[in-house]
């Protein structure tokens, strides 16, 4: 039997192609808005796999420095290795700062660790230029981001930090490019205040006693050691907030990116139901515009089943197509976005499902329109 | 039945609308028409051809009475035959106004169409569709689109289409109102020639009173019903 959808499409070739182009795009953007999820999820959990710390010990009743402020002692680092189970722990310090920059500044967030600690958050993959922090004064070690190249100065406060290093793909859970300094420049960054500040505090009766403070202690556990159990302990003992790596994960997906996961899930669904409608009038118009042609067909004899054929293979080509499309438009513009996208095969493949229940969703339009249509149309003029 | 009928109706009733509103457009017609024959429907707009047309072609089903097409009876009071669609693929052709060709198959394909879902096999029908097209001397164009053939050559495929079927009856809606005389002469002769030589009982609706000469009867509906007229000029 002649394929009468294959024929229509070769008719109508560059319009076929161009209407699969247009809703290719829409399903383009569907994939860009699962992949700005993913990019989501693996932002978040960054910064918490490059430290690798099996426990965080933060600020009481606080849920860390991700979430919320959280101040603690930089000794108990050094305190924690009473405690039997304790394999590594060090002191690390986040914050928000604005690097200054040729046109305008630059929002990162500035990561403080012991240079000569044990727990280092620099991952060596990610160095794609340059060296890590050796002194621990006065050097700075960014994001590929910020657009700083090594050897350049930033001046921070009162002073002024040279760029050694340069990584790529660290960002933190906000998205915002990673600096690393020692955590003697990070303490002096968030802690100390300018002489008229410490003077006005002075002259309030404040000593200014924060300089030995940190954002957090992070500690990795020997195996075999229960790892809940530790937690359990060092909150006890210190008067401390603390959570696993597993917990801190949660608090950064379920606390902090939730709304934000739902919103691209919802705005996902809508673009995925707007295809769809977008699809259906496609379909449907399509349909109209051979009325007379269908009309005749029916005339002459020819049963609904091999119209109704037509149609769904049409509808269904026209997803598989615009499918391939929304993947070649993804791909082209996924890095252009300022946040991470990551385009993943399975999300694809579920997505080429969707397309196509939504293309026989659509085609019953056409089809309802082709059961509909009254071969006496042809007769008459 | 006398098997030279292609075409028997008897007291054939078609009303639109129930009760009160009920509007009577045929009235107890009958007639026969036989193979071979070409009739020409004329009639004033409104009078009623399109609906005739549509009943004998199975498309309107009627109030009441009777078509048989040739030995087989199709309606009495009801269709006999559920599939109203299965009778037109198989006894009647059908040719329009506009040639009504289906724009995006070639011209082998929409003279196959019909015979392929007839059930032929592809090889059988394009066999069949190739000596119509031969028969109507239009081969030559069996693998043009329809937007590339003037409008007599269209009409000469719609013929083409309408026999591939091996209809007992074709059913034309003013097949030359489309045309200059010239042409409108060419398709009524190529038509006369089908109905001869294809044992082919044609019914076609005109307007058009130069190709009267060329058609056997003359078919009227007057007062809801139809008569048969003397042609005053008979061209064979």
């Amino acid at each position: 039997m002649i394929n009468l959808a294959k024929r229509d499409i070769q008719h109508t070739l560059g319009k076929f192609i161009v209407t699969a182009m247009g809703v290719g795009m829409l399903l383009g953007i569907v994939l860009i808005m699962i992949g700005v999820y993913r990019g989501m999820m693996v932002e978040v959990e960054i910064l918490l796999n490059d430290i690798g710390a099996d426990i965080w010990i933060v600020q009481e009743n606080t849920l860390g420095p991700f979430a919320e402020s959280s101040r603690v002692h930089k000794d108990l680092r050094d305190t924690l290795y009473i405690i039997n189970g304790i394999q590594k722990s060090e002191a690390i310090t986040f914050q928000n700062i604005q690097l200054p920059h040729k046109d305008k500044p630059i929002r990162v967030v500035a990561v403080g660790y012991d240079i000569y600690g044990t727990i280092i958050p620099i991952k060596q993959e990610r160095l794609i230029k340059g060296r890590e922090l050796k002194n621990d004064r006065y050097e700075i070690v960014v994001s590929d981001k910020t657009g700083f190249d090594v050897g350049e100065e930033i001046k921070l406060g009162r002073n002024l930090y040279k760029v050694v290093g340069i990584v790529s793909k660290s960002v933190s859970n906000g998205g915002d490019p990673l600096v690393y300094f020692s955590l003697k420049d990070a303490q002096e960054l968030q802690f100390s205040y300018s002489n008229k500040e410490i003077q006005n505090n002075e002259a309030r009766g404040i000593k200014n006693s924060e300089s030995d403070m940190v954002n957090a202690i992070v500690a990795t556990v020997k195996d075999g050691y229960d790892i809940d159990a530790i937690a359990d302990d060092i909150a006890k003992w210190q008067h401390k907030s603390v959570y696993t790596a597993d917990e801190q994960k949660t608090i950064l997906t379920k606390n902090l990116i939730e709304k934000s996961s739902k919103q691209i899930g919802l705005f996902t669904v809508i673009l995925v139901i707007v295809s769809t409608i977008i699809i259906a009038l496609i379909i449907y118009t399509m349909t109209l515009e051979k009325m007379k042609e269908i009309a005749i067909m029916k005339l002459i004899g020819l049963p609904n089943s091999l119209i109704i054929e037509m149609i769904v293979k049409e509808t269904l080509l026209l997803g598989v197509l615009a499918f391939i499309f929304g993947n070649i438009f993804s791909h082209l513009i996924y890095d252009k976005f300022p946040k991470l996208v990551v385009l993943q095969i399975p999300d694809a493949w579920i997505l080429f499902g969707v397309v196509l229940i939504a293309s026989i969703l659509a085609s019953f339009v056409g089809v309802k329109k082709v059961i509909s249509a009254d071969p006496a149309a042809a007769i008459g003029g | 039945m006398d098997n030279h009928i292609a075409i028997q109706v008897k007291n054939l009733v078609k009303n639109f609308g129930k009760g009160e509103n009920s509007v009577k457009v045929i009235e107890g017609a009958s007639f026969e028409i036989n193979k071979g024959e070409v009739v020409a429907l004329i009639a004033p707009s409104g009078a009623g051809k399109t609906t005739l047309l549509m009943m004998i072609g199975c498309v309107l089903e009627p109030t009441s009475g009777e078509i048989w097409l040739g030995e087989e009876r199709v309606y009495h009071d009801k269709w006999l035959i559920q599939d109203t669609r299965k009778i037109r693929r198989e006894k009647i052709g059908f040719i329009f106004q506009a040639h009504y060709l289906i724009p995006f198959l070639n011209i082998m394909e929409n003279v196959t169409l019909v015979s392929l879902a007839k059930g032929a096999s592809e090889k059988e029908a394009k066999k069949k569709a190739m000596e119509l097209l031969e028969y109507l001397e239009i081969a030559d164009k069996a693998n043009n689109m329809t937007s590339q053939l003037s409008g007599g050559q269209n009409q000469r495929v719609a013929i083409a289409r309408a026999l591939a079927n091996n209809p007992q009856i074709i059913l034309a809606d003013e097949p030359t109102a489309a045309l200059d005389g010239e042409r409108s002469i060419s398709v009524i002769k190529m038509l006369k020639k089908v109905a001869r030589e294809q044992n082919v009982a044609i019914i076609t609706v005109t307007h058009d009173e130069r190709i009267l000469p060329y058609c056997d009867k003359i078919m009227k509906i007057e007062n809801r019903t139809v008569v048969f007229h003397e042609l005053d000029e008979k061209i064979v």
